[in-house]
């Protein structure tokens, strides 16, 4: 169909809307989607959006054209008229899919001030502070983690002082290193699992 | 695919329903409601000068008028054009009165008085009384262009800022102590050129649709 034919048939369709030709307009609307979907979701793909998203985009005109025909004027062509809303309705589409983007993927302030403290100054924190993180470890392996990580105490010293071998100490170490690290896992952007694992603390 | 066709069989659904009024007939009640709204406000706050009914005779006044009516009409049917997908670009030549009335009362100023009024504050009251005046109109324009379809937001807002302003001016001549064509044509302007800013910064958030 050239653009001639199709100009003549859309505006065509449109005039049957303003006379109340429903079953006509609706028509002329499902061939206007077509079109739009042909034409658009390649382009949204080169732009880095889903296909599917054409399929919204596509809606999102429909119901502009549909919202404002009567900016339509009849006298002029309605080619031209139909692509100023297409594209305002893709600029503003895209937009709104770019802000959404850049909300998922913030960095807000408070995780900011997480990645920039930095393990280095962990020797400047309060002692309470160390003790917060210890609280997570059964009592017998949190005095033995303070006596060696936090007092300096030598391995062999400790295991005088509660009586047992060098190697039960070193393997208490281990174990309690292990338990830290689970502690101090990143918490994830879903609210739910960290609740969770809050609970088992 | 489904759910479009939903959506077009609903949307074909009400073919034929007639709106309430054109967009010309909406933009033009718009319009005298903010003239008037204007007017009162410039009789009830600002009062009109002492000297009216001398002043309205003179030349000063009839620039006045002559210029912020033309700006007035200009941006009316610029503002028709911004509304309205795809409209013809001739519309933008009826901003050409404008400017050259602008170009005339800047260059060939024949009162002689100061650019910047006959005292220290006037052009700060001037501007501000005509940004004051402006802001029923700016209401009530905006709520005309979002009956329209603009393409542009940003533009369609800067435009109805400068159709507001000029209403405001309008209005703002019958009180206007300062009679200089220089004065009216820069000043004006500038309370224009600020709405204009407002009205941009407005109109791309509001004038989504």
């Amino acid at each position: 169909m050239t653009v001639e034919q199709r100009e003549q048939r859309w505006a065509e369709g449109m005039l049957a809307e303003r006379r109340g030709e429903a079953l006509a307009y609706e028509r002329m609307l499902k061939e206007v989607a077509t079109a739009l979907r042909r034409s658009l979701a390649p382009r949204l793909v080169r732009a880095g959006l889903g296909a599917h998203e054409a399929e919204d985009l596509v809606q999102e005109i429909l119901i502009g054209l549909h919202a404002k025909r009567d900016t339509w004027d009849s006298a002029r062509p309605f080619l031209p008229w139909l692509h100023a809303i297409a594209r305002y309705k893709l600029i503003d589409f895209t937009r709104h899919r770019r802000r959404e983007t850049r909300r998922r993927v913030d960095l807000p302030l408070e995780d900011w001030l997480e990645i920039v403290e930095s393990p280095a100054d962990e020797a400047n924190h309060p002692m309470w502070e160390v003790d917060r993180h210890l609280a997570v470890l059964p009592v017998s392996q949190r005095k033995i983690v303070r006596a060696i990580a936090v007092e300096g105490a030598s391995v062999r010293n400790v295991a005088l002082g509660s009586a047992t071998s060098e190697g039960v100490i070193r393997m208490t170490i281990h174990r309690a290193i292990g338990r830290l690290l689970g502690a101090a896992e990143p918490p994830t952007s879903e609210p739910s699992p960290r609740n969770e694992h809050d609970q088992h603390r | 695919m489904t759910s479009t066709d939903d959506l077009i069989h609903s949307l074909a659904s009400t073919a034929g329903a007639r709106r309430s009024a054109s967009l010309q007939a909406a933009f033009a009640v718009a319009g005298a409601a903010s003239l008037a709204c204007a007017l009162f406000l410039v009789f009830s706050v600002i009062g009109i000068r002492h000297d009216f009914a001398d002043m309205a005779v003179r030349m000063p006044f009839g620039f006045k008028l002559a210029y912020t009516g033309s700006l007035v009409i200009g941006t009316f049917v610029v503002a028709l054009y911004v509304a309205t997908p795809a409209a013809s670009a001739t519309a933008l030549c009826a901003l050409l009165p404008t400017i050259i009335l602008l170009a005339l009362g800047v260059l060939f100023d024949p009162t002689g008085f100061p650019i910047m009024g006959r005292t220290s504050t006037a052009v700060v009251f001037c501007v501000g009384s005509i940004l004051f005046l402006s802001l029923p109109a700016m209401i009530l324009m905006f709520r005309a262009m979002q009956k329209g379809a603009p393409t542009r937001p940003l533009v369609a807002g800067a435009v109805i800022g400068v159709l507001s302003a000029s209403i405001g001016a309008i209005a703002y001549a019958l009180a206007c102590k300062n009679d200089g064509t220089a004065f009216v044509a820069i000043w004006y302007t500038a309370a224009c050129a600020i709405m204009a800013l407002i009205g941009a910064v407005v109109g791309h958030r509001v004038l989504r649709w």
